[in-house]
């Protein structure tokens, strides 16, 4: 398998010019120079930034932030492998023509003023002087692309995701930035995050097997509002969900048509149904909200999905194990009957008010000592095949030590684990789990559902090992 | 050319893109979907003679390009259990249509294979991003109400037959549900599977519509059938 130059140029560019940079600060031509010398992740951290040769183009400066800057990218000496494009949007052809020359890998058109505003016309001329040039172009109308693993930071956008394993493509530039700051908060790294803009050139499909291919990433995340060629994406998803876990929030769920179809299926077919049914063909996860999209992205980047169905839950608050019990029934998720061994293991080490079943009750006044225990019993049970501790703050047990408690569990199986720390009052713990790998979240309900997805996932994939005509119709499950 | 190019060739040479309810039937019968059975009669003794061959119980229609709106006028009799049960039905069904619409040219009359049982849904349609899809579910006519129906990109896999029923909301109608027949999972990928290969090779095909499908003791039967071309 080849990988597009164009594509890879994109998230690992050795050299980037900057069309558009500019030394007034506040511009936005200003602030990308200064994201790409510094990355700046959080208020304080700022570090160093992109390491590669770096080309700003001004019409008229000698030098922006202490490096040579360029009259125009064909007077720049060296090769050029990311263009990112700031200028107005009556520039941007002429621009982009200039890179072909050059002989620019990939452009990021960060200008909007385009399909978006009705233009469509030039938007159809972008794609033309990509096909023509051999380049690919991202945008136009985006914030840009970050690859934390390199320290790039490619937008206009100050705060930059910290390094992790998950590809985030966004087809909406602002919700970028309250991604960002969402998961720099909770613990959530990424090793690539794009905002695709209007996808003249490239869409999302393009960049599906760049990431499969990538050894750093483990799981797909995306944001799309539309998907114009949704057959391809299909195409492309299908091949790599096997190795490769996809999870979309596809927002506008709006009907087309229906009144006018002539037949009873087109009647009740909607866009809505036809995404539903390619995701769900394809092995893509659905998230239905924007945090869902997270808590499962972050859950397929961490967790094995596990070998069967059985869940087993445990809190130190009667309260969770009733709304989580709630959850599991709503979203299908199935809750391990606990074996008479696994009964009498908990036993020993629990008062006897804890509430014998699952899920597990171990009582509030439980210490951190009473967690490790019952979780290391039930991630040991064989009839248990992933576990949710679920841990109410404010009584006796220290949330620093719970943390620790379920990490050393977490490494003594490939079982799953997909905690809670109920609110968001321990933040540091919450962050330390997160960044161990164990997927922490502030509700019950959503490690229901953050476990619930690695479930079916589990399922999906020993369905896509096995040779469907010799297998046997089970029934459905 | 096969056959159902053939009849694809005439419809489109008509300037038609909507098949007869004959030449629906025709296409799907030469894609190996199971329909009920039907035959023609020219008069009573041969309608006799065809229900007897098809078993009863059957339905009685009257042939007429003049007749436009059968059941109006009275020219669709269901539910006939025996010789002389079609003898009265004939008899009737003559005498209001002649009543309904003097001078009406009676072609002939069809009589059909009643099947009972739960009535599911298979039908096809184009999406504008995805293309050809197929959808399975709670079928008759209360599928716009219900919408009970799931839908596949083609080409399917055994798989997603599998999955598309275990997505029907009402599908424990369809597992024996108060001793009515239950529904095969062989029968329903076999349907699925030939209307997938179906329009995967004629993309020419819009939309269709098989609904009623029945199922019945003996496996799964479409009683109507509609097809659109592009």
């Amino acid at each position: 398998m080849s990988t597009d130059p164009g594509i890879k140029a994109l998230f690992e560019p050795n050299s980037v010019a900057i069309i558009g940079a500019t030394p007034t600060p506040d511009k936005i031509g200003n602030r990308i120079m200064d994201n790409i010398v510094h990355y700046l992740v959080g208020e304080t951290d700022k570090s160093k930034g992109f390491q590669g040769k770096i080309f700003p183009v001004h019409p008229k400066a000698e030098e922006i932030m202490g490096l040579k800057a360029y009259k125009s990218i064909l007077d720049v000496p060296d090769e050029v492998d990311q263009a990112i494009i700031v200028v107005p949007p009556q520039f941007v052809i002429s621009v982009l023509h200039e890179c072909g020359k050059k002989g620019v890998k990939a452009a990021v058109i960060i200008t909007a003023g385009f399909g978006e505003t009705g233009k469509k016309d030039a938007e159809q001329e972008i794609v033309k002087i990509a096909q023509s040039y051999n380049m690919r172009i991202v945008g136009p109308n985006c914030l840009g692309i970050y690859n934390p693993h390199i320290q790039f930071n490619g937008t206009f956008a100050d705060e930059a995701p910290q390094k992790g394993t998950l590809a985030f493509i966004s087809q909406s530039g602002a919700l970028c930035i309250s991604a960002i700051l969402h998961s720099n908060k909770v613990g959530i790294g990424y090793s690539h995050f794009i905002s695709i803009g209007n996808k003249a050139d490239v869409d999302d499909a393009d960049l599906l097997e760049y990431f499969a291919d990538d050894y750093k990433t483990k799981c797909i995340g995306l944001y799309v509002e539309s998907m114009p060629d949704g057959r391809k994406f299909f195409e492309e998803a299908k091949k790599i969900t096997w190795r490769q876990p996809i999870v979309v929030l596809k927002s506008g769920r709006t009907s087309y048509g229906a009144a006018a179809a002539s037949s009873h299926t087109g009647s009740i077919s909607t866009q809505d149904a036809s995404y539903e049914a390619a995701f769900k063909q394809a092995g893509v996860y659905r998230a239905k909200e924007w945090f869902e999209l997270f808590d499962v992205a972050q859950a397929f980047s961490t967790q094995l999905p596990p070998d069967g169905e059985k869940i087993a839950i445990l809190s130190n608050a009667g309260g969770i194990i009733v709304i989580s019990a709630d959850k599991a029934a709503d979203v299908g998720l199935k809750l391990a009957t606990l074996s008479e061994e696994t009964i009498a293991k908990i036993n020993e080490v629990c008062p006897p008010t804890w509430s014998k079943q699952n899920p597990v009750d171990i009582i509030g006044d439980a210490d951190h000592v009473r967690f490790r225990k019952v979780l290391q019993i039930l991630v040991d049970a064989p009839e248990v095949d992933g576990v949710c501790p679920l841990f109410n703050p404010g009584s006796r047990a220290v949330p620093d030590k719970v943390a620790d408690a379920i990490y050393q569990v977490s490494t003594t199986t490939k079982k799953p684990i997909v905690c809670a720390f109920v609110g968001m009052d321990h933040l540091e713990a919450f962050k330390w789990l997160n960044y161990k790998g164990i997927p922490t979240l502030p509700s019950a309900e959503r490690a229901v559902i953050a476990m619930k997805a690695l479930v079916d996932r589990g399922k999906f994939l020993r369905r896509e090992n096995v040779d469907s005509l010799t297998k046997k119709y089970e029934g459905c499950k | 050319m096969d056959e159902i190019n053939k009849i694809f060739e005439e419809v489109k040479g008509q300037g038609r893109n909507v098949l007869t309810y004959e030449e629906s039937r025709k296409v799907m019968e030469l894609a190996g979907v199971p329909l009920n059975k039907i035959e023609v009669g020219k008069n009573l003794d041969e309608c006799i003679a065809k229900a007897n061959e098809i078993g009863y119980p059957v339905v009685l229609k009257v042939i007429s390009e003049d007749i436009i709106h059968k059941t109006e006028a009275g020219g669709v009799k269901v539910g006939i259990k025996s010789d002389s049960e079609l003898k009265k039905a004939y008899e009737e069904m003559m005498e209001s249509v002649t009543t309904y619409h003097p001078g009406a040219k009676i072609d002939g009359f069809s009589i059909e294979e009643m099947v009972s049982g739960v009535e599911v849904l298979v039908g096809q349609t184009t999406d504008p991003q995805f293309g050809k899809m197929i959808a399975f579910g709670i079928g008759g006519i209360f599928v716009e109400v219900y919408k009970d129906v799931s839908f596949r990109l083609i080409p399917i896999s055994e798989n997603d037959v599998e999955e598309m029923y275990c997505e029907i909301k009402g599908r424990k109608m369809l597992e024996g549900f108060r001793g009515m027949p239950a529904l095969k999972m062989n029968d329903l990928k076999s349907l699925l599977l030939n209307i997938s290969k179906l329009v995967e090779n004629h993309p020419e095909i819009k939309e269709m519509d098989l609904n009623p499908v029945m199922v019945t003791k003996e496996g799964l039967k479409a009683i109507d059938a509609r097809i659109i071309l592009e």
